[in-house]
């Protein structure tokens, strides 16, 4: 009876995406209901094998989370191939500095199979800023702590030898 | 890298278009973009549940049910009170004339005892021709309410358009990002979001304001004792959705109806007062909380959007012209910040500028 009464009000839909969420290193920390409302701020889209997901040179303003599916990440190369730097799997985040600034994307994202992805808009981020401190304050400490990991890395990696 | 450009004249082309149809099929749209302002200014609560892991449809059906029994409540003793008060003011509008008449003869009289040399011309202004006029305008201030008695039909028709709506909650605006091309829909969202920033505040920190002001006037008056405060607060209700203009109907037609109904002018004062008091308090109490996120435009603007939308629309341009201009602002300003940002106006300095290593 108490099951039915729970399927009946509240949605398992819901469940699912903030499961989902918890797991990604950006959203680590957050209460249940501030899942709830990080859920609603995200816009979702699925995108066909081949479609282009954002363009190198676009001007980012989304961060994409892929549930499902496959996105290739490319750029282009000296003779203007496209070239391959990294596939993105389910459970991954891309184009996060577009929260951070609006500069054009150094890569391309290209869906290479059916794939689901969460749009992170830019302007809803500064809106849960404002309205849900904490939510944008984790999300934030998470960006710095990624940008901060991705500087170590490549401040250690060693200098290339010179021509 | 690959650059590209907005297709500004497929873009201004269907706006045109879209333009056009509006205005043909106004009367048509009416109900359903009215329905469409109601479903968006009642979404956070739908919303606010959602949150906490209830089902929207099942929140939907139980609001409207609660909103229903709300109105059957007040529908059973407010429109009896509002009706007997128009009726009461029809009934004793002539005697408010003739007392007006008075008081302006005793103005009158006194002006010219202190004023001997200008007596000749005190005496020669008629008081029936500063009255009728002013009468004339405050007796068919409930047959101006009642004229817009046919748009209570919409009551049906919007609540019901409405519903459907908020079953649907945000699954309308992810079909049309679903539809719009991969390419774009970055760009759309951020239509959607200035759009959504500026009116979503807006129009919901207007109904507060309207709905406040309504029962704090109808409070107030009542406390002084004054005849027909509803009607009167109801007016200041309406009127408010007009920058300023709540407040100076309140002083005025509230103030003039204590005036003529206690026969003094300190009942006038006490009413002004009393409407200067509701302003201070929603300028401290309310605003802060709307304009936190509403939209920014200036007095004059707010004043040109009115006119102008009653010229073209008439009654529902005047209650469409704000969010319209909302609409507007939030295109020209996403326009601008893709110009700017596609053409690198105001960029981030230098990366190779020296900077502090990272340690």
């Amino acid at each position: 009876m108490l099951k039915a009464l729970k399927k009946l009000f509240f949605d398992p839909q819901l469940q699912r995406k903030k499961s989902f969420l918890r797991a990604l290193t950006i959203f680590e920390d957050l209460r249940d209901r501030e899942l709830g409302s990080m859920v609603q701020a995200l816009h979702s889209r699925t995108y066909h094998a081949g479609e282009p997901v954002f363009m190198e040179g676009d001007i980012g303003r989304a961060l994409f989370i892929l549930e499902t599916g496959k996105i290739a990440l490319t750029r282009l190369d000296e003779s203007g191939a496209q070239a391959p730097i990294y596939t993105v799997a389910p459970g991954e985040f891309f184009g996060e500095m577009a929260l951070l600034e609006q500069l054009p994307r150094t890569a391309s994202a290209t869906a290479t199979e059916r794939s689901h992805v969460y749009l992170l808009y830019r302007s809803k981020l500064e809106g849960l800023l404002i309205q849900h401190p904490r939510i944008g304050a984790t999300i934030m400490k998470h960006l710095a702590q990624i940008l901060s990991a991705r500087l170590r890395r490549a401040s250690a990696r060693p200098a290339a030898a010179p021509r | 890298m690959p650059t590209r450009s907005f297709p500004w004249i497929p873009a201004i082309v269907g706006l045109g278009l879209i333009g056009a149809a509006v205005h043909f099929l106004m009367p048509v749209l009416v109900p359903f973009l009215l329905g469409c302002a109601a479903a968006y200014v009642l979404n956070p609560l739908p919303e606010a549940a959602e949150v906490r892991g209830l089902r929207r449809p099942v929140v939907v059906v139980v609001g409207y049910l609660l909103i229903a029994a709300a109105f059957v409540l007040l529908a059973g003793t407010l429109i009896p009170m509002l009706v007997r008060e128009i009726s009461s003011l029809r009934e004793s509008g002539p005697a408010y004339a003739s007392r007006l008449r008075l008081g302006w003869l005793e103005f009158q009289r006194r002006a010219a005892d202190r004023l001997p040399f200008a007596a000749a011309q005190i005496n020669h202004v008629d008081p029936g021709v500063v009255i009728a006029p002013l009468l004339d305008q405050a007796t068919s201030m409930p047959s101006y309410l009642l004229s817009a008695a046919p748009l209570l039909s919409l009551l049906f028709l919007i609540p019901f358009i409405s519903f459907y709506l908020l079953l649907d909650g945000p699954a309308g605006l992810e079909r049309a990002i679903q539809r719009c091309p991969s390419r774009y829909v970055e760009q759309a969202l951020h239509l959607v979001s200035e759009i959504d920033h500026s009116l979503g505040a807006y129009l919901r920190g207007l109904i507060l304001v309207a709905l406040a002001l309504t029962a704090a006037s109808w409070i107030g008056l009542t406390l002084l004792g004054v005849n027909d405060a509803l009607w009167i607060a109801m007016l200041c209700g309406i009127t408010s959705f007009v920058p300023y203009l709540g407040l100076v109907t309140g002083i005025v037609v509230g103030g003039l109806a204590a005036g003529i109904q206690f026969g003094s002018a300190v009942a006038f004062l006490k009413v002004a007062l009393l409407f200067l008091l509701l302003r201070a308090a929603e300028e401290t109490v309310v605003q802060p909380y709307i304009a936190k996120r509403s939209v920014h435009m200036h007095a004059l603007l707010y004043l040109f959007t009115f006119m102008a939308g009653g010229e073209l629309f008439g009654f529902i341009g005047l209650i469409f012209a704000v969010p319209v201009a909302c609409v507007i602002k939030a295109f020209i300003e996403v326009g601008w910040s893709w110009y700017s940002s596609e053409a690198q106006l105001g960029a981030p300095e230098d990366a190779e500028a020296p900077a502090v290593p990272y340690t």
